[in-house]
C-alpha cells in the first residue's frame, strides 16, 4: 500500500515537472526579442554602433544560436537535463546555471523563510489567545488589525517602508538597507558580516510578515474557536483538566491541523520568493534574478529558475499530504476505507 | 456601450436619470410613500447621471420593485395571505403575476440593502468603494486632466519647481513633468480598477463553469480539468504572467485581463468542485432530484445559492489579486506604459528614482494611498457581501 502510493506520487511529481519544463520552454522562447538582440539594443545604444558591428559583436559574446531550430533546442536541453545540466546561462556567457541557482537561492531561502516562520508563529500565537478571549477589547483590536494588513498588498507596505521610515523620518539609510549585504564586509563567519545580512534582510522579512501574519492570525482564530465548541473540550473540562493542559495538548494541537497544512504548501512558495520585494529591496534574491532574466532574455537561467520553484511546490504538496495523513489519523492515506 | 462603470458623467444623463425616476415616483406619491419617493428621485437621477441609460433603467426597474413592493405587498398577493387556503384563489394574471415579481424583486433589493447597513466593517468597504466611483466618475466634471509636460520655462501658474509638495493650489502637489498629481489621481484608476474588474469577472466565470462541469460530469471530465488545474497551480504564477505579458502585445486590456484569469482560475475551481461535490449528496438536492425538478432549477435554485456568498467572496479577493498582479507587472515594466494610470505613477516613481527624493513623495504616495485604500475596501466589503448573500447570515425586514 505504502509503495504503491509512494510510486504514484513520484510519477505523478516527475510527469509534472517535465510539463511545466517544456511548457515554460515553448513560452519563454515565443517571447518576442531573444538574447542576442538583446544585446545588440544595448550595444547600439551604448557604444553607437551600427547594426551590423554590434550584431558580429553581440554574436561572439554567446555560444547561442537564435536560428537552431525550436525542436532542436528542446531536445539538447532535455537530453542535458536527465544527466543533471541545466546549462549555461546566457546571459552571463559561461556561468553554469546550477552555481547562479546556488549563489542566489540561499538569500530568498534565508529571508522568505524566516518571514514565513516568524508570521506563522505570531499569527498562531496571536489567534490562538485572540480565540480565548474573544470578544475583548484585545481581540477586537487585533481582528481590526489583522483585517487592515491583510487588505494592503506587500509591495505597497514595502514602497512605504522606504517612503516614510527611509526618506521622510530618515530612520534609516538606504545604503544600510538595499541590496544583500554591506559592501564593506567579507564574507564568512565574522560577526560584521552576519550584522550586515541581518540588517539588510529586515526590510523583506518587515514586509513579508506583515503581509501575510494578518490570514495567519485570521485563519488560527476561526479554527481554534471551532475547535473550542468540540466536544472532547467539554468532556476535558468535566474532567477537571488543568486549564493550561486543556489549551495546549487538546486545544492547540487540534487547531493548528489545518494551519500545518498550509504552511507545508507556503513552504514550496519560499523558493519562488517574491518578484516584486525582492525587486524593490533589490535583494540579491532568486525573485529578483528571474525577473532579471526575463528582462535580458536570458533563457536557460529562466528554465533553471522554474524548474527550481516547480520542484520545490510539487515536493511540499507531496510534503502537505503526507502530513495530514500522519498528523489527522480520521483522513490517513491509503487507510482502511 | 458604456455600462455603468467607465463612463463619464454628463448633463444629458442627469435629465434621463430624472426622466427615469418618474414612474416609480408617481407611483410612490400616488400612495403617500414620501420616504421611497425621495430614495427613487435621488437613485434614478444619480444613476442616470453617472451612467447614463443604462444606469437610469437599472435605476428604474430597481426602485419601481421597491416602492411595489411598500404599496402591493401583503395585499394583492395571495400568498401571503393569511386566510384558510381553500378560501384563496391561486389563480392569477399576468399583470399580478409581474406585479408580485417586482414586489419580490424589491424586497430583496431592501433586504440587501438593509445586510449592507448593519455589517459596520462592510458598511465601511462600501462607502469606500463608491468614494472611488464617485471620484472617477465626476471628478473629471471637476478637474482637468493635466497630460502635458511643464518645464521650467513654462510652468504651471502658481507652481514654483517640478516635484512640489502639497500646497493649497495643488492638493497633492506636483510630479516629475509639474503635472498636476491630483488630476493623475483622478483620471489614473479607471483602467486600471476596470481591467482588475474584468480580469476577477473572468477569472469566476471560468471557474464556476469548469468547477460545475468537474463537480457534475465527474469521470474524465473531472480528471482531466483537476490535471489542468494541478499544472497552472505548479507553475509560479506570477513570473509565468510576465513571460506571457511579453508574448502577447496589449492593444487592449482586456486580454490583460484574459490572460490573468487563463492562469488564476485554479485555486476557485477546486473550491468550487469540491462544494458541487458535497452538494450533490445534500438531502434537499438529492430530494430535488426525485422530484424531478429539471437541471435548470436544480442548478439556480438548489446548489448555486449555497455557493453563491463564497463566489462573491473569491470574486472580489481575485480582483484584488488582479490589480495587485497588473501594478507588478507595470511596475517591473513588463507591460506598456500608459498614462493616466496609479500604476504607472509608481513605475515612474521607481524609474525615475523619485523614491529617494524627499520632495517628490506626494507623486509616490498619491497612488500607492489610492490603490491601498481601494484594495481595503474591496476586503472590508466582503463582510457585508456575505450578509447579503449567505441565506443563514439574511434575516427578515
Amino acid at each position: 500500500m505504502w509503495r504503491s502510493y509512494a510510486f504514484r506520487v513520484t510519477v505523478q511529481g516527475l510527469l509534472t515537472l517535465w510539463a511545466v519544463t517544456t511548457f515554460t520552454f515553448v513560452m519563454i522562447r515565443k517571447m518576442p526579442g531573444n538574447p542576442v538582440e538583446v544585446v545588440i539594443d544595448q550595444l547600439i545604444d551604448r557604444q553607437q554602433l551600427s547594426y551590423e558591428e554590434a550584431r558580429q559583436q553581440a554574436a561572439g559574446l554567446f555560444d547561442f544560436d537564435p536560428g537552431q531550430p525550436l525542436i532542436e533546442q528542446y531536445a539538447d536541453y532535455m537530453n542535458k537535463l536527465l544527466h543533471g545540466d541545466m546549462g549555461k546561462s546566457i546571459s552571463s556567457a559561461g556561468t553554469p546555471v546550477a552555481n547562479q541557482i546556488k549563489r542566489y537561492l540561499p538569500w530568498t531561502l534565508f529571508s522568505v523563510g524566516s518571514g514565513l516562520i516568524i508570521s506563522f508563529t505570531l499569527g498562531v500565537l496571536l489567534g490562538m489567545a485572540m480565540a480565548y478571549w474573544r470578544g475583548s477589547v484585545f481581540d477586537n483590536v487585533l481582528t481590526a488589525a489583522a483585517s487592515l494588513m491583510y487588505g494592503i498588498p506587500d509591495f505597497i507596505i514595502a514602497l512605504l517602508l522606504l517612503l516614510v521610515a527611509g526618506v521622510q523620518l530618515k530612520l534609516f539609510s538606504m545604503e544600510d538597507v538595499l541590496g544583500g549585504v554591506g559592501q564593506d564586509v567579507h564574507a564568512g563567519l565574522n560577526l560584521p558580516y552576519l550584522k550586515s545580512v541581518v540588517q539588510h534582510a529586515a526590510l523583506p522579512v518587515i514586509t513579508y510578515v506583515w503581509g501575510t501574519v494578518g490570514g495567519w492570525i485570521l485563519t488560527m482564530k476561526s479554527s481554534t474557536i471551532s475547535t473550542l465548541g468540540e466536544d472532547y473540550i467539554m468532556v476535558a473540562k468535566a474532567r477537571g483538566l488543568p486549564e493550561r493542559r486543556i489549551l495546549t495538548a487538546y486545544v492547540g494541537r487540534n487547531a493548528m491541523l489545518p494551519l500545518v497544512t498550509r504552511l507545508a504548501i507556503s513552504i514550496g512558495f519560499v523558493v519562488g520568493g517574491s518578484v516584486i520585494i525582492e525587486f524593490i529591496f533589490q535583494y540579491p534574491g532568486l525573485g529578483r534574478q528571474l525577473a532579471m532574466a526575463i528582462g535580458t532574455r536570458d533563457y536557460t537561467t529562466m528554465q533553471g529558475i522554474f524548474l527550481v520553484i516547480a520542484s520545490a511546490v510539487v515536493f511540499s504538496n507531496i510534503l502537505a499530504d503526507l502530513l495530514f495523513g500522519m498528523l489527522d489519523p480520521r483522513v490517513r492515506v491509503g487507510g482502511e476505507e | 456601450m458604456n455600462l455603468g462603470f467607465g463612463a463619464a458623467a454628463t448633463l444629458t444623463g442627469l435629465l434621463i436619470g430624472v426622466l427615469c425616476s418618474l414612474p416609480p415616483l408617481g407611483l410612490a406619491l400616488k400612495h403617500r410613500l414620501y420616504r421611497p419617493a425621495l430614495l427613487t428621485l435621488a437613485a434614478c437621477a444619480l444613476g442616470g447621471f453617472s451612467a447614463g441609460l443604462w444606469g437610469g433603467a437599472l435605476m428604474l426597474v430597481l426602485m419601481s420593485g421597491v416602492v411595489i413592493s411598500y404599496a402591493y405587498v401583503d395585499r394583492e398577493d395571495p400568498f401571503t395571505s393569511r386566510a384558510s387556503i381553500d378560501e384563496v384563489d391561486f389563480s392569477e394574471s399576468n399583470w399580478e403575476f409581474s406585479l408580485r415579481k417586482m414586489a419580490a424583486l424589491g424586497r430583496t433589493v431592501r433586504a440587501s440593502a438593509h445586510a449592507l447597513v448593519r455589517n459596520k466593517a462592510g458598511f465601511l468597504g462600501f462607502l469606500g468603494l463608491v468614494f472611488f466611483f464617485v471620484m472617477i466618475v465626476f471628478g473629471p466634471l471637476f478637474i482637468e486632466y493635466d497630460g502635458q509636460p511643464h518645464y521650467y520655462d513654462r510652468l504651471k501658474p502658481g507652481a514654483k519647481t517640478l516635484f512640489q509638495g502639497p500646497s493649497k493650489e495643488f492638493p497633492l502637489g506636483l510630479d516629475w513633468q509639474g503635472r498636476d498629481v491630483l488630476s493623475h489621481i483622478v483620471y489614473g484608476g479607471k483602467n486600471l480598477i476596470r481591467t482588475s474588474v474584468e480580469a476577477g469577472l473572468m477569472t469566476t466565470v471560468i471557474a464556476v463553469v469548469l468547477g460545475s462541469m468537474a463537480g457534475l460530469l465527474g469521470g474524465v471530465v473531472d480528471q482531466a480539468l483537476s490535471a489542468l488545474s494541478n499544472f497552472i497551480l505548479t507553475i509560479p504564477t506570477f513570473p509565468l504572467l510576465v513571460v506571457l505579458a511579453g508574448i502577447i502585445t496589449f492593444d487592449n486590456h482586456t486580454y490583460l485581463a484574459l490572460l490573468f484569469a487563463a492562469l488564476y482560475w485554479p485555486t476557485l475551481m477546486r473550491a468550487v468542485r469540491a462544494q458541487v461535490f458535497s452538494l450533490r449528496e445534500r438531502d434537499y438536492v438529492q430530494a430535488a432530484v426525485a422530484l424531478d425538478l429539471g437541471l435548470p432549477h436544480l442548478i439556480f435554485r438548489e446548489v448555486l445559492p449555497n455557493m453563491i456568498s463564497y463566489i462573491v467572496v473569491n470574486m472580489i479577493f481575485t480582483i484584488r489579486g488582479a490589480m495587485y498582479a497588473l501594478v507588478g507587472l507595470v511596475f517591473l515594466g513588463m507591460v506598456p506604459v500608459q498614462e493616466p494610470d496609479w500604476a504607472v505613477m509608481i513605475y515612474i516613481g521607481r524609474t525615475r528614482q523619485v523614491i529617494f527624493n524627499a520632495r517628490a513623495a506626494s507623486m509616490l504616495l498619491s497612488p500607492i494611498i489610492a490603490i491601498a485604500l481601494f484594495q481595503l475596501s474591496l476586503v472590508l466589503f466582503t463582510r457585508s457581501l456575505e450578509e447579503i448573500f449567505n441565506p443563514r447570515l439574511r434575516r427578515g425586514l
